[in-house]
């Protein structure tokens, strides 16, 4: 059933590859957007807090695929990237691709970050500034590393949705995973087996990924348990 | 009484959440080294009274000078600066829990620059010594109890050196046979001179340490003088009830 693998399997590899990096690529920008747009949110300026708002119910609100031929039809008119192939696939293709991928998660990442740092009490807040640390410094040394221990759950989430939703960049052309599989599929006039093997490629990495989310939270837990 | 050697001074302040009214026309002031306590029912505006000093609570109407500058209109920056000078030790601690003992207390002082790593390390291991807590350095504030907690609070608000150290409350989260201990080091603190706001319901404390006992009432200063005065001599008739029920 698994013999075309001996032909084609340096196209899955390309293909592994491809996902990996646009998964990366996209969980990085999640997760910068992620936290501008959290502190947009909770700014006490209405006009940062609205626009955030905006931005987290529009993502919410309508499908992946359509958000990401939206933004690589929008940004491959704007953005000049040379017809550069990169494992398989113009990076024309590619960086507009990941781009979509960071600004979906971005909003989901958000509102992790939100739900993260709301369940931090106020107490926290008020001891930073009362030893006359500024805001900033009190959100990014006190409040966000409590705030993204208890999220890393969901965090985790986040990130193994992102890498199984990274497929949707198909539709654009770019040869992750999922697309390599359907070519190959094509050739064979079988899908299945083709399919079965990209899911099982799905399914390691994202092992690996919730392993290594594990290994993150008691990481950063183990220091709270730690006993004088 | 010169207002140079106030080291605080509170001007008509007034405080209001939405319609709530919870300061109405609060003045009084501090001199340098004198222990100030303020002692109410609860709901009386000790706590927000207090936190108005270091602008923990915004918005006032009023004047609260800290050194003869204007806490209220303070940018930023210079607020950040101001805080620095005026310590604050919390009801519930706010220990932060991500950081050893040491960190907690050494974190400031290096962030803001106002000693080097190897000296605010020096000042907390002397001031953990001070509260009696020196071999909890590497703990985190988790494996501690509530009155040890309470104490590297204090350690950690007295690293930077303030000015005037500001108490909400120290003892009232602690469990009956942890007050002891926090109070000494309050004590300790007062005779060697420290300026303290202090609100606490710890009547035989406050009559020990105040200089000056503030009785608040419905969002006013409704007595204030000696701790004499407010225990013993006053005629004023909610300070007598309100003590009558307390001690």
């Amino acid at each position: 059933m698994f013999d075309f693998l001996k032909q084609y399997y340096p196209v899955f590899v390309e293909g592994t590859a491809q996902t990996i990096i646009i998964s990366i690529i996209g969980i990085l920008i999640g997760i910068l957007l992620g936290l501008i747009f959290v502190m947009m949110r909770l700014s006490k300026v209405r006009v940062f807090s609205y626009i955030a708002r905006v931005y987290i119910a529009i993502v919410r609100g309508t499908p992946a695929m359509i958000q990401v031929m939206l933004i690589y039809y929008t940004l491959s008119k704007v953005l000049e990237v040379p017809q550069i192939q990169f494992l398989g696939s113009g990076l024309d293709r590619v960086i507009p691709g990941s781009i979509a991928l960071g600004i979906n998660s971005g909003a989901y990442t958000a509102e992790i970050f939100r739900s993260g740092i709301i369940s931090i009490p106020n107490g926290q807040t008020e001891a930073g500034l009362s030893l006359g640390l500024s805001d900033r410094t009190t959100m990014f040394s006190i409040i966000l590393p409590q705030a993204v221990r208890n999220i890393l759950p969901a965090l985790g989430n986040e990130f193994i949705s992102l890498v199984k939703e990274s497929s949707v960049l198909f539709y654009i052309g770019v040869q992750e995973v999922t697309a390599q599989a359907l070519g190959v599929g094509g050739t064979l006039y079988d899908f299945v087996p083709p399919l079965i093997v990209a899911a099982l490629i799905y399914f390691v990495l994202t092992f690996i990924l919730s392993q290594l989310m594990q290994l993150l939270e008691k990481k950063m837990g183990r220091k709270y348990l730690q006993s004088n | 009484m010169s207002a140079e050697q106030n080291i605080i001074e509170v001007d008509d302040l007034k405080k209001a959440f939405g319609e709530n009214v919870v300061l109405k026309d609060i003045s009084f002031s501090v001199k340098k080294s004198e222990k100030v306590v303020l002692i109410g029912p609860s709901g009386s505006g000790k706590s927000t009274l207090l936190r108005c000093l270091n602008r923990l609570e915004d918005d006032y109407e009023g004047k609260v000078l800290f050194e003869g500058e204007n806490v209220n209109g303070a940018s930023k920056e210079k607020l950040c600066l101001l805080r620095q000078k005026m310590g604050m030790v919390f009801q519930q601690f706010n220990l932060f829990p991500h950081k050893t003992v040491l960190e907690n207390i050494t974190f400031s002082p290096i962030k803001l620059k106002v000693a080097s790593s190897a000296e605010a390390t020096e000042h907390a291991h002397e001031l953990l010594e001070q509260v009696g807590l020196s071999e909890k350095a590497e703990a985190y504030p988790q494996s501690l109890s509530g009155g040890q907690q309470q104490r590297v609070a204090i350690a950690r608000a007295l690293a930077m050196n303030p000015e005037v150290m500001l108490f909400d409350e120290p003892t009232s989260a602690l469990d009956p046979e942890m007050v002891g201990d926090v109070l000494d080091v309050m004590e300790r603190l007062a005779k060697n001179g420290m300026t303290m706001i202090i609100v606490t319901h710890e009547m035989s404390f406050a009559q020990n340490i105040a200089d000056k006992v503030l009785f608040m009432n419905d969002g006013m200063i409704a007595d204030s003088g000696t701790a004499k005065h407010i225990f013993k001599e006053t005629d004023n008739a909610r300070t007598r009830s309100f003590l009558s029920k307390v001690m």
